[in-house]
Formats: C-alpha cells, structure tokens, sequence
C-alpha cells in the first residue's frame, strides 16, 4: 500500500499546481473576458463532469496513443499519464468554483483600484484574488479530492502497474480482486478521511468567506 | 487662460448617444440631470474606465484623450479620483488599507493624515462592514484624496443619506476642496446638492450637455436664464415661503404646498421637485398621512412612455407639471390622456431653493 500511497502523492504534487493555476485563469476568463466562443470554452470545459470516465479515458487513449508527436512522448501507461489522468475530471469542479469566486466579486472594486493608479496585474493580485481566495481554496479543496479519488481514467490511460502507476484507488481494486479484504479497507479508510476533511475545509471556507464581507 | 480640465467625448451605447463637452477650472462643478441623462457614463469616460468613440480630454495640460489620433491614457495612470455611487470600499481591507491602497506602501503617515482629515482616526483599523454609511463615506472621500489627484469625480455619493448628514458631507466636502484645492466635478439629480457645492452647474439631457451656469444663476430671480426650460426636466415653481398654520407653507401660482418643517428663512424662494417625487394617488384607497396635506387636483395632458417608467404631464392650475411613475404600476391605473387624477408630494420631497442656501452649507 506503501507504494499507492507515495504514487498518489506524487500524483496530488503535480496537479493541485496545475489545478490552480489552469483552473484559475480559465476561471477568470470565463468570468470577466468576452470573447467568441466563451459558451463554447466553458461548455467544454464542463464536458468531463457529464461523460463517463470511460468514454474520456478511450478519448485520452486514442490522443495520447495515436495522435502524431503526442505519440512519440510515449506517455501512456507512464507515470506522466497517472498524473495527467485525474486532472480532466478534476479540472471542472476548479474551473466551476474560480470562475463563481470572481464573478462574487463587484468588478467597481476593481473599477475602483484602477482608478487609485492600479494596473491590471495589480489588481488581480490586491483586489480580485484575495476577495475570491476562499472560493478558491474550496474549489481546489474538492477538486483535489476528486483527483485522488480518480479511477476510470487513470486505468485507461495508465494501468494498474504496482510501484508505477498504481495509485490508491487502483491499489483498492485490486486488492479486492485478490480478496484481500482488510488491505483494501485500510486503503478506503484513509481515502474517505481525506474526503471528508475536504468537505469540512470547504464548509468552514464558506461561513468565513461571509464573516468580514457581511 | 486655458481650463483646468477640457473635455469633450462622444460615445454610441445602442441607441443612446452621449455627447459631452465639459470645461472647468480649479472649481467645484455639478453635473446635473436626470437619471438615465449619462451623467455617470461622462463620469466613467472621463476617468478612463470607458472609452470614448471619439473625443479629446485634456487635465492639468496633459493629453489623456485623444482619438482620433490614438492616444488614451488607462484610468490607473490619469490622476483623476473617484468616488462611487456605491463606495466601492474594499471590503477585506481595513480603513488604513483602503486610504493607503493609492499611496506608496511607506507613506502610512501620509494615510493617517487623511483618515484624521475627515475625522476616523479611532477607527483606523476597523473593516468598511463595520463602519456606518456617512463613515464610508469620508473613508471613500479620504481614499480618493490621499494620492492629491488632479481631478475628483463624485457619482451620486451621498445619494443613499438623509438630511442632517448629507448637509455636513457637503459641508466636509467643500472644506477639504478649499483646503486641497483640487476641483471637483460631482454628479448628482438633487438639486439642493447642486446649488449647495457647486460654484458651476452643468445641465445634462439626454446624453448632452444642454447648458452650463453659474450658480447663482439658479436661484438669482433676475436672472434671464430659465433654468426649467434649461433643463426640460423637474418641475420649479417661483413663489413665497410663509409660516401658517402649524406649518411652513410654500405658495405659488397654483396654490400651497407644506414644507418640511427643517427648511427655515421665510420669503421669496423657488421650489423644485422631481417629477418621481410626486405621486399618483390611487382612487378609493386611504392617502398616507405625509402625502394629505399636499393633494392635488390636475388633468392628464400626455403620457410618455420613456422604457421602465412613464413620464406623465398634468396640468394643475394652468401650470404644468411633471410626474414619473413607473412603468408596471402605471398600467394597472388605466389612465387615459384628458382624465382626472390627484396626486401629491411629501414635503421632504420638495427642495427649496434660495440665496440663503447658497451662503448656508
């Protein structure tokens, strides 16, 4: 388990970064840019939370497997692939939050801080993320447990390889397989605790959201 | 000598144009008119927070706007303050944060000079959720301030106060104006406001500017400049201010309206409503003690239909008045154009404006 449990984190390393921050700018974009095909960007992005993890995971394989250059990485069933894997489901739940964060925020606040001698950049940074940071963070709290949680996609593309791309939800199935009850409740448990204090965090990070703003 | 600020910018918004040329010294002017009129878009254009279709604005002898000929200065780079109709205070940062946001990150001693200018120094470190309304606004007033900006653009700032504290804000404000001298260009469609600050009064109309006074001009009598038909908007009735019968009574033409009972001095005075300060009364139903005492009689002249209201002429006593009601509920009164109808104004409602007002601030 040992093994699972340092893939996973390995995994989690690479995609909270990657949630946060691709998460965050297509957030941001669909919330204060209009451009053609906004609906069309958004729609997509939304597109994985509706498709079955198979369907997806077919899709990666034929991008990853066939498609020229891409092909040539040689990415599938690599652990690069078990990264990659969690974030097309996970990225939406992010997306969805950053983007609800900065339409909360009242854009004559930015109005404002541009008219004390903030450019852009500025802005951002002093004014618009700090008053949606919390939707921030409860949008990364929940997308990141859904990432460690993947397993649909994950299988697709990268296996079920023991020390390389078997990550705790795969370390479940196939101890259940192997009817080693006990080693996949072990699993479970520390996956329904991580869980859960996700949901907690992002509880407790909306009652504060609302504390100094009421 | 040339204007402080020089301003002329046009702008198509659907079918809305808006084409207005301001100029104005180190002063305090008053951009006044109807709602809807693009008083807060002239506003938004001059602060470079919209962009113009064309135009040319020049402050302090800098270019800011020049198109065509391609230039446009970002509104973090203009040096023109603003204070909002609704504050925008940063709500995550406390008052000092807020009036520092425009300074340099060591000028805090700077900043408290300012909070202690319009008297928060107890309160510097309290969130804008904890402050009352008139609190916000000479935070916002000290916010806009601190960076001693070239121009400070007001949006209907006071808008949501009663009385006492709107009179010490004007109060405040015009004393932090003669202090600073920085001019001021203030928006509003309260005419006590106007005569109250401003040393000019710019008249906005449909997306132009219909004239620019003095404003003395406003409630100077003798003056040859009608102000109503300036205007087209509002209803000014020349006439006296009397006490009588328990109260203070405003006679015109067309007979008497009762006043609220702050207004002192007594004589000849104008009188100014908004035409959505006066309402419809419903037939059959109980009128509201405040609208009793100023019931009228009229007849129906015209009735405009100008988007989400309906801007109805009456005429009562040979005089014509005009009235603002929105739209949903008018059609529900079934009106018709040559009909009866009694309508009234609560007193507080009615501004009166004389050369007193002027000097009484």
């Amino acid at each position: 388990m040992n093994a699972a449990f340092l893939i996973s984190l390995k995994v989690l390393a690479v995609d909270i970064p990657l949630l946060l921050i691709l998460g965050t700018s297509l957030g941001w974009l669909l919330a204060r840019r209009r451009f053609p095909g906004r609906e069309f960007v958004h729609l997509l992005v939304l597109l994985p939370i509706a498709l079955p993890p198979s369907v997806l995971g077919l899709y990666m394989l034929i991008l990853l497997g066939r498609a020229p250059l891409i092909h040539d990485l040689g990415l599938l069933f690599s652990f690069p692939a078990a990264a990659m894997a969690p974030l097309l489901p996970a990225l939406p739940i992010m997306v969805q939050a950053a983007r609800s964060g900065f339409l909360a925020v009242d854009e004559g606040l930015e109005d404002a801080a541009r008219t004390l001698g903030s450019g852009e950049l500025s802005v951002f940074y002093r004014v618009t993320f700090p008053l949606a940071r919390r939707f921030l963070l409860a949008g990364l709290a929940l997308s990141s447990a859904r990432a460690l949680g993947d397993f649909g996609v994950t299988l697709m593309i990268a296996g079920n390889m023991p020390g390389r791309t078997q990550t705790l939800p795969l370390y479940i199935f196939s101890r259940v397989e192997a009817l080693d009850l006990v080693s996949a409740h072990v699993a479970a448990v520390l996956l329904t605790f991580v869980g859960i204090a996700s949901l907690v965090l992002v509880r407790a990070l909306e009652g504060k959201s609302h504390e100094r703003l009421a | 000598m040339s204007a402080w600020l020089e301003a002329s910018v046009s702008r198509k918004l659907g079918n809305f144009k808006l084409d207005a040329a301001i100029s104005m010294q180190r002063e305090i002017g008053v951009l006044f008119g109807p709602s809807g009129s693009g008083k807060s878009q002239t506003l938004r254009l001059l602060c470079g927070l919209a962009r113009p279709d064309s135009g040319d604005v020049r402050l302090n002898g800098r270019v800011l706007v020049q198109k065509p000929g391609g230039v446009f200065v970002p509104a973090s780079r203009r040096c023109i303050g603003v204070v909002f109709q609704n504050l925008a205070l940063f709500p995550h940062m406390t008052v000092l944060e807020n009036v520092l946001y425009g300074l340099k990150k060591e000028e805090t001693g700077r900043a408290c000079e300012w909070i202690e200018k319009v008297r928060m120094s107890e309160m510097k470190q309290r969130y804008p959720s904890q402050l009352s309304g008139g609190q916000r606004q000479r935070v916002a007033l000290a916010r806009a301030l601190a960076p001693l900006p070239d121009l400070l653009l007001l949006d209907e700032p006071f808008s949501a106060l009663d009385g006492p504290l709107r009179r010490n804000l004007r109060r405040e404000l015009k004393k932090l104006h003669r202090e600073t001298g920085i001019p001021i260009l203030y928006v509003t469609h309260h005419i006590e406001d106007a005569c109250a600050l401003g040393d000019r009064v710019f008249f906005m109309k449909q997306g132009k500017i219909s004239a620019t006074l003095p404003v003395e001009d406003l409630w100077n009598p003798e003056s040859q400049i009608d102000t109503w038909q300036l205007l087209g908007w509002g209803n000014l009735f020349r006439g006296e201010i009397a006490s009588s019968e328990g109260g203070v009574w405003f006679s015109w033409g067309g007979g008497k309206l009762l006043l609220s009972p702050s207004i002192t001095g007594r004589g000849e005075a104008r009188a100014f409503i908004a035409p959505h300060h006066v309402k419809i009364l419903y037939p059959h139903v109980p009128v509201d003690s405040q609208l009793a005492p100023n019931v009228m009689h009229g007849k129906i002249v015209e009735t405009v239909h100008l988007g989400g209201v309906a801007r109805v002429l009456v005429k009562i006593n040979n005089c014509q008045w005009q009235i603002e009601h929105p739209m949903e509920s008018y059609g529900g009164l079934d009106l018709h154009e040559g009909e009866d109808i009694r309508v009234s104004i609560r007193p507080r409602c009615i501004s009166v404006l004389r050369q007193c007002e002027k000097g009484g601030v």
